[in-house]
């Protein structure tokens, strides 16, 4: 039995549903049921010791916005690529930013940054004083090399 | 590179990232048999700054500005959207005066971003004339920013808890002026396009785009609406003055480029016609929330989180902020139209004409500023 449960709404008075991470794929599965066609936003936010992720959906039909919550401690959330085609960038820059693994994306790889950058940037520890730049080898991958000096 | 090894009848080609017609900076992988794009492959990230980080180590009030260069063709939009969900998180009402203005001020944004998108989609087909005819219309619109904001076109003219500045008589008169002459102007543009023969056999029937596949996407705004599905922010979820005024939402069923640019110029038109209204409405009072003083701003706090949406130009806009109760909020992410409509050109670009993959992708209207943010 998946359990959803409804928290107190935000500030912006959508509903917002808690879900654990095992029974997420079960419960946008049966949201998708219920007419929430549009996956608007996926969201990680890095609580220090997890992370959350947020996923905005709406119906078209209902003319309706909630709010689906889930925490996860070990960085693997499980995709949701299967019931929304637009889940799959929307991963990915969650996985370039936050290094969140969604687990059974079809190619998750970085999508805004070079594929050699080395951190993620939201991250609330990603040190901001170092600066990289990305250059590329002889056979075309990228490497990040860091600037010796103070950065910014 | 690719993951796919290509067989040997497939030509790889790359398109920009500096290309004439991609609009920025683009960068599309295609694979080509002859001609027809077999698979297009679009690679961001070229213009990327990280807003969102940027967003975090600042105020509420000084994030204001990094919303301007997202969408630099419409960044009154985007100053809108910011402030959507930064004002209920902070619990701060702009005053019945400021919502009328921004509400004026977010539809004249809307009417100059159509605008650019019209000249540039033009020049993408080959055609030069039009270009000079909206930035000719556009221009008139920039010196009502300026007289309002001092800026062309990062404007910085909202703020928490109200505007900048108050509307004067100079420029009651110039927005009244501009409404009573655009019509006809835009006309005889739209004409320049619609009765041109290479024009139309170059957008009509090309890049269908089907309703089920643009909902799983998540695309919004007119490209949505050109897919036959009838939503827009302003109507499902009324923010600032919209559900005081009169508007209708145009839709076309006939899912291509053609009616992704009819739906533009349609909305172009309705944009006069809440403008028209707006302006007449705009009450006496104040302009400013005093909660919000600009000596005070700086100590705005939030707590909780808040997602505000609006409909900018290209689509659906939302920010979501979460706020830990100091002075700068602990997560923004931003909700770029752009980003979503860009990852359907997956779709569209299956056996199409390199030349038409021009046409499609400009009828989306990019800018990168937005999608890479």
């Amino acid at each position: 039995m998946v359990e959803i449960v409804e928290e107190p709404a935000g500030k912006d008075k959508r509903k917002i549903f808690r879900v654990k991470k095992e029974d997420l794929l079960p419960a946008m599965k049966s949201f998708y049921d219920q007419g929430y066609d549009h996956l608007s936003l996926i969201t990680g936010i890095d609580r220090r010791d997890k992370i959350e992720v947020v996923y905005h959906l709406y119906s078209f039909q209902k003319n309706e916005y909630i709010v689906v919550k889930t925490e996860t401690l070990n960085d693997t959330v499980p995709s949701v690529t299967s019931i929304w085609q637009s889940a799959d960038w929307d991963e990915r820059e969650q996985y370039d930013m936050l290094g969140i693994t969604f687990e059974g994306h079809p190619d998750l790889r970085r999508i805004l940054l070079p594929e050699g950058w080395s951190g993620y940037p939201l991250r609330k520890n990603y040190d901001l004083s170092k600066v990289q730049f990305v250059n590329m080898d002889e056979e075309g991958n990228d490497y990040a090399s860091f600037d010796p000096g103070d950065g910014w | 590179m690719n993951t796919a090894k290509p067989l040997n009848k497939y030509v790889e080609l790359n398109m920009g990232p500096q290309h004439p017609s991609t609009h920025g900076v683009l960068r599309l992988k295609l694979l080509l048999d002859g001609e027809t794009v077999k698979r297009v492959e679009p690679v961001i990230g070229y213009l990327h700054r990280n807003a969102e980080k940027i967003c975090e180590l600042d105020y509420y009030c000084d994030s204001l500005l990094y919303f301007d260069r997202m969408d630099y063709v419409n960044s009154l939009s985007m100053e809108a959207g910011y402030l959507e969900a930064a004002e209920k998180l902070l619990g701060i009402e702009p005053p019945e005066r400021a919502k009328w203005i921004r509400t004026v001020m977010a539809e004249l944004s809307r009417i100059a971003s159509h605008l650019v998108w019209a000249g540039a989609y033009g020049l993408d087909l080959g055609m030069l004339t039009p270009f000079f005819y909206v930035f000719d219309l556009r221009e008139q619109l920039l010196n009502i920013f300026t007289e309002a904001s001092g800026s062309r076109l990062l404007t910085n003219y909202m703020s928490i808890g109200g505007v900048y500045q108050d509307f004067n008589d100079k420029i009651v008169y110039m927005i009244k002026d501009f409404i009573k002459t655009f019509p006809k102007k835009l006309e005889e543009v739209f004409n320049l396009f619609v009765k041109n023969d290479i024009f139309i056999s170059r957008t009509k029937g090309i890049g269908i785009l089907e309703k089920d596949i643009a909902i799983s996407y998540g695309v919004t705004g007119p490209m949505l609406r050109a897919s036959g599905v009838e939503y827009d922010v302003r109507k499902a979820e009324p923010y600032l003055m919209y559900d005081k005024v009169n508007f209708d939402i145009p839709v076309s069923y006939t899912k291509d480029c053609l009616g992704r640019f009819l739906v533009r110029y349609e909305e172009m038109r309705q944009s006069v016609k809440i403008v028209k209204q707006a302006i007449d409405k705009i009450p006496d009072g104040p302009y400013f929330n005093p909660k919000a003083k600009k000596s005070l701003m700086i100590r705005l706090r939030g707590e909780g989180e808040a997602y505000g949406r609006t409909e900018s130009s290209k689509g659906e806009f939302g920010v979501y902020i979460v706020g830990d109760g100091t002075v700068k909020p602990y997560r923004v992410r931003v909700r770029s139209p752009t980003f979503k409509n860009l990852s359907v050109l997956r779709e569209l670009g299956k056996d199409v004409m390199i030349a038409d993959l021009v046409a499609i992708s400009g009828s989306i209207d990019l800018v990168f500023g937005e999608v890479d943010r």
